[in-house]
């Protein structure tokens, strides 16, 4: 079966990211013979000063194949997790979706898109998993994750929201390739330019310093902007500054 | 908790200031890799302690 599993509000100024701790849960999938878990991307929410976060605001997810009679088990996992490694003094929150038995779809990506616009709270946000029967829970504190958690898994479900985790680290700033060779060599799936054009196999790219994808239609897209007139290559990777907006 | 400028979208687009401010900080602690936003990896914008705000955003170390 196919799942998405979202984190939030696991993290302290001094702990571990949330970020982390999702990579462990995938690791729980894969060492555990559970199942494959997906790449991890990272969801930007609402900031507010009514909304309380450790530093951004943003909430982790992942999807996977996991074996039908494994679900319960890895979601008990899970809980327990959390309660042993989330942070002192965070809210943490877990969402488990079942996406071979999701229904009314369109309203958990909607709670996700306007997470990212006003403020919700846990009560909205239990309506609408008991509504559509995912599996949302707390794990101490407020427990005010669940928000957070509940949005991310919509947003990932959405295909248009958020950027990978991590980088592609088989480049050097400067390097230049071909289309075709970054999809081969990475998990690039397209590359794409920042107003829509997607770039053909044979065209060249320069890498930049940090080269990261982003989710776009459900895949992991490379974006690039026009090099300017001393790069060796007519495209180039966006910089970070630019993809803070994913 | 102190904001580290009142002229908030100032002192977010002055990326050179911000990679100073950084530089001399002795509370600078690098975020994760999926928090950096700054081509300058040393910068206020990249540091753990720095929380976003609404407009900008504030230094969760105090800088005297």
């Amino acid at each position: 079966m196919r799942i998405v599993v979202s984190i939030d509000d696991t993290d302290n100024i001094n702990s571990r990211g949330t970020g982390d701790l999702a990579a462990m849960l995938a690791e729980i999938i894969e060492n555990g013979g559970l199942g494959t878990a997906d790449a991890i991307t990272r969801h930007q929410l609402l900031i507010h000063e009514d909304i309380p976060y450790t530093s951004h605001n943003s909430c982790m997810c992942f999807s996977a194949s996991i074996k039908d009679e494994c679900l319960d088990d890895f979601i008990i996992q899970a809980a327990d997790f959390l309660e042993n490694e989330s942070a002192p003094g965070s809210d943490p929150g877990l969402c488990v979706v079942d996406l071979d038995s999701l229904k009314y779809c369109d309203e958990l990506i909607a709670f996700g898109f306007n997470a990212k616009k006003i403020v919700l709270n846990k009560e909205k946000a239990y309506q609408l998993a008991h509504k559509i029967e995912v599996h949302l829970s707390e794990h101490g504190g407020t427990g005010d994750g669940i928000i957070g958690a509940l949005a991310g898994a919509g947003l990932r479900i959405s295909g248009n929201d958020g950027r990978m985790r991590g980088r592609i680290k088989d480049c050097k700033p400067g390097e230049v390739f071909r289309v075709e060779e970054i999809v081969k060599r990475s998990i690039v799936e397209l590359v794409v330019s920042t107003d829509g054009y997607v770039l053909k196999n044979e065209e060249m790219v320069a890498m930049g310093e940090v080269v990261k994808t982003v989710l776009l239609e459900g895949r992991q897209v490379l974006l690039v902007t026009p090099a300017s007139s001393e790069s060796s290559a007519p495209w180039q990777t966006c910089t970070k500054t630019y993809l803070k907006k994913y | 908790m102190t904001r580290i400028n009142a002229l908030q979208e100032d002192v977010f687009t002055d990326n050179q200031s911000l990679a100073l401010k950084a530089f001399l900080c002795p509370q600078f602690k690098l975020d994760d890799e999926d928090e950096l936003v700054a081509e300058e990896e040393r910068s206020c914008l990249n540091c753990r302690y720095r929380r976003w705000t609404v407009e900008s955003f504030e230094c969760m170390k105090k800088l005297g």
